[in-house]
């Protein structure tokens, strides 16, 4: 079997721990990969031609055979695991990333040479994952005025079905099950509305999400009521404010059109925070940063299927030398990163603790965001607080001004051992439920994930 | 707030059953506006969702902050942080990664009078608490190498009482206190002054029961332990209580000049000699005979109630007495250093040799032999049974990692047995581990 010859020459510079562990899909398989990787159950490993193999003894007989292309990375495992890359790959990486993995370019299995050659078979240019351009513009027109007709007969079902439960009254929702909204839900699909699917769907947990239950049903009614009325009303709003609306109901504008109308915004950008959620075998990692010249704050979003790895090119608590295009809308929020610079003027300074201002300060902006984008819960916060646990769990700054902290967001133990008692600089997400923290800063200003 | 509460409630009981509150809402259109676009203007279930959707913007908005109390300030801590590489191991150790090494990262960094990164001690101490039926001793690093931030956590959590249990126990949680505090109060005070602990011990010996005597013995292990211990041990290898007398076996063993040692070495030097051959020397084994009650008294056990072959039984006895005997015996009776005894062919014998003098040097702290031994393992020496490999594990966690070969020399390539991997990769984190230390 012979070796695609491209392959041979590359010799891959060995990764560090970290970059390994941030490819693991999940926290849970970082911890299984260090314990495969620390144990004893390698009988075989090899590294070399750009990539790395190695025999994993499992429960079954046979051992597991995992393979990775550094290149790509791309990696194959003969185990059944649904994850992606599988505890085998990852541990192995791990020891590559030790330095227990023999060089063995000469000679690798067969497998692992059958495998590399297949994909070097294959390769091709990457496909994108966006949606392609659109071929024929007419259709496309046709397509899209279609489109608009079916939200607009889905958003008035929706609206009556809103009406409907005001009018039956929201008690009954607590019996209901999750159909009650999963059908709405549907509908919205069908009506190529998924960004009111998706909001509909998160609404079946609320009427068990303890006291106050029906005031929070009421809001999130009221608000996709307003979206309903917005949408019907879109020729009399302000451009951006259209575009607000219609991102919301589930138009996806295309990144190279917003690449390509919007313009580029550079400057060093503080990592702020990050935040990983999964939801319907999705997951998506929104990433705050803010600008240090122009203080803007920025949101970047990223989607991986669930056991696929998510971008991990920006680091929190470091700073991007980058240009930033904005999504448009009546609070630009969403950014997407058109081109990095490294090292052109020495590069940004890195990290550092960002200014934590005061709540007063996160309130004020946030009610001026509210008025130009009433759907806004989540907006970014970087304060400087001390943490408290009386009466509830809230941080307070030097004003005396305290807000609660999210009651999903856990006990924060990390946040208050930082602390000890004393101010803290906090990055993390404002919302309509509380403080959701995400970074703080220690006293060597290095930042902490909480 | 009471005209949300308003809506709140109509629309829980429904439209349908209940009139629209008759609320101002600000801003709300009223009904001269034209635009108003509902879609059937007087229905009441669409008028209500209107004035929600103003007011819940409204009360986002206009938000007022709370208020909270925070908690009183945690007092300084003068013992610095250990270094940023050095919590980012103990993060690594706490997310699963040679967790049986963090004992050894605790004690070095209390050594040092270091303190772990504060936003790790929560779990820290969890994982303390959690393992801590077993290994009470991981608890009190803990508590220390934590400082007065986890005094100050503890004081916030009822899950980390045991960390104010260990640290500042006065007097009075040795003469009124629980087990917990008993023992903390006594490990603090061996660790300070080893003889005022064993005074106290010995002033407490007779009024203690059993459990209390193996807690003391156990406390002795931990820190502390010198010849100046031996009449108290001596005298427990006559107690009725099986635990106590394994546990006075066990730490006398740990003790070379022991008279323990001493009766030992008498029946292991019957046990191996030199015989010097043409072209080289070699070592001879004659294992003994059969155990007495003297041995028994001194911790060997003839092993699996005596139901084993006469020649597996005879071999460990060999290995139990190896285990227990000062192994200057070797260097002084041989005339050569642990790794020149080691490298005199023993056929079949090697590995009794390697697990009874594996024992030995890891009990008596034996850092030379410890040295030689795990380099022998390393080049292919006889490891090749289970219960090499279990001794090899142990011996890769204790040996001075700094010290030994973190390369294996026995084979090249991918043909490196499991365990000298496995006892390969413990090294060299070690080595990292304590080298951070030091920054």
């Amino acid at each position: 079997m012979s070796v695609p010859q491209a392959r041979v020459s590359s010799v891959a510079e060995r990764w560090d721990r970290e970059r390994v562990l941030a490819l693991a899909p999940d926290a849970p398989s970082q911890r299984t990969a260090q314990s495969l990787a620390s144990g004893r159950a390698w009988p075989a490993t090899g590294a070399g031609i750009g990539a790395l193999w190695g025999e994993c003894q499992g429960s079954g007989a046979a051992p597991y055979r995992a393979v990775v292309d550094l290149s790509g990375p791309a990696y194959r495992c003969s185990c059944p695991s649904r994850k992606f890359p599988c505890k085998h790959v990852l541990a192995l990486l791990l020891l590559w990333a030790e330095g227990t993995v023999p060089n063995d370019a000469a000679d690798p299995p067969g497998w692992v040479a059958t495998w590399l050659a297949t994909r070097a078979a294959k390769a091709s240019p990457t496909p994108s994952g966006e949606p392609a351009e659109p071929k024929d513009p007419k259709a496309a027109v046709r397509r899209a005025q279609q489109r608009e007709s079916r939200v607009a007969s889905g958003l008035a079902e929706l609206d009556q079905w809103l009406c409907d439960q005001a009018r039956q009254g929201l008690a009954v929702s607590q019996q209901a099950g999750y159909g009650h909204w999963g059908d709405i839900a549907a509908r919205m699909i069908d009506a190529q509305a998924p960004g009111l699917a998706e909001r509909l769907r998160a609404l079946a947990s609320v009427p068990h999400s303890g006291a106050g239950w029906a005031g929070r049903l009421l809001e999130e009614y009221a608000l996709l009521h307003l979206l309903a009325v917005a949408y019907r009303r879109r020729d009399e709003l302000p451009p951006p404010l259209r575009e607000t609306v219609r991102s919301r109901i589930g138009f996806s504008l295309r990144q190279a059109d917003v690449l390509a109308r919007g313009q580029p915004v550079r400057d060093h950008w503080q990592v702020l925070a990050r935040r990983d959620l999964e939801q319907d075998r999705i997951r998506a990692r929104r990433t705050w940063l803010r600008g240090r010249k122009t203080g803007r704050d920025a949101l970047l979003l990223s989607f991986a299927a669930a056991g696929q790895p998510l971008d991990g090119s920006l680091t929190v608590g470091t700073d991007a030398d980058a240009d930033l295009v904005f999504y448009p809308g009546a609070v630009p929020l969403r950014a997407v990163v058109l081109a990095r610079h490294h090292g052109s003027d020495g590069g940004p300074p890195d990290g550092g603790r960002p200014d934590g201002g005061p709540v007063a300060g996160l309130l004020a902006g946030y009610a001026a965001a509210l008025a130009a984008d009433p759907w806004l819960d989540t907006w970014p916060a970087v304060l400087r607080v001390t943490p408290a646990r009386a009466p509830a769990p809230a941080v307070r700054d030097a004003d005396g001004d305290a807000l609660p902290l999210h009651p999903g967001a856990g006990d924060c133990w990390t946040l208050f051992a930082l602390s000890g008692g004393r101010p803290v600089t906090l990055a993390g997400e404002w919302t309509p439920r509380g403080l959701w923290p995400l970074t703080a800063w220690d006293e060597d200003a290095r930042a902490v994930a909480l | 707030m009471s005209t949300w509460q308003d809506l709140v409630t109509a629309s829980l009981i429904g439209t349908e059953r209940t009139g629209l509150p008759d609320t101002g809402v600000p801003g709300q259109p009223g009904p001269a506006d034209a635009r108003r676009p509902t879609q059937a203007p007087d229905d009441p279930a669409a008028l209500l969702l209107d004035r929600a959707a103003l007011l819940t913007v409204a009360r986002r908005g206009g938000r007022p902050a709370g208020h909270a109390e925070p908690p009183p300030e945690a007092e300084p801590d003068p013992a610095p942080a250990v270094s940023p590489a050095a919590g980012r191991r103990l993060a690594r150790m706490l997310g699963g990664e040679h967790p049986d090494l963090l004992a050894e990262w605790l004690t070095a960094v209390v050594a040092r009078d270091r303190r772990a990164p504060a936003h790790l001690l929560p779990a820290l101490l969890d994982r303390a608490r959690r393992v801590s039926p077993s290994d009470p001793e991981l608890r009190r690093l803990a508590a220390e190498a934590g400082g007065s931030r986890a005094r100050w956590l503890a004081g916030l959590n009822p899950d980390r009482t045991f960390v104010t249990a260990h640290a500042g126990a006065g007097q009075d949680a040795w003469r009124l206190g629980g087990k917990s505090q008993r023992r903390g109060y006594l490990a603090a005070l061996r660790a300070r002054d080893p003889g005022a602990a064993r005074d106290l011990i010995i002033q407490s010996w007779e009024a203690a029961a059993g459990p209390e005597r193996v807690m003391f013995l156990s406390v002795m292990a931990n820190a502390g332990l010198s010849l100046a211990d031996e009449p108290l041990l001596e005298a427990a290898l006559d107690e009725r209580d099986a635990e106590v007398r394994g546990w006075a076996a066990h730490l006398l063993a740990r003790l070379p000049g022991s008279a323990l040692g001493q009766r030992m070495a008498q029946c292991a030097l019957d046990c191996i000699r030199i015989e010097s051959g043409a072209r080289d020397s070699r070592l001879v084994v004659i294992p003994p005979a059969r155990g007495d009650a003297a041995m028994r008294r001194d911790g060997v056990t003839s092993g699996q109630g005596g139901r084993l072959q006469e020649r597996d039984a005879r071999t460990h006895l060999l290995h139990e007495v190896l285990a227990r005997t000062p192994l200057r015996t070797w260097t002084g009776r041989f005339g050569r250093t642990a790794e020149q005894i080691l490298a005199l062919r023993s056929g079949a014998w090697a590995p009794v040799l390697f697990t009874g003098w594996s024992r030995a040097a890891m009990a008596q702290r034996d850092q030379e032999w410890m040295t030689a031994l795990i380099n022998w393992a390393l080049a292919g020496g006889p490891t090749g049974t289970l219960f090499g490999a279990e001794t090899l594990r142990q011996l890769a966690r204790r040996v001075d990692p700094a010290r030994c070969a973190r390369e294996t020399t026995a084979s090249p390539g991918a043909e490196i047995p499991p365990p000298i991997r496995d006892a390969i990769s413990v090294l060299r984190f070690r080595y990292d581990m304590l080298k951070e230390l030091e920054l």
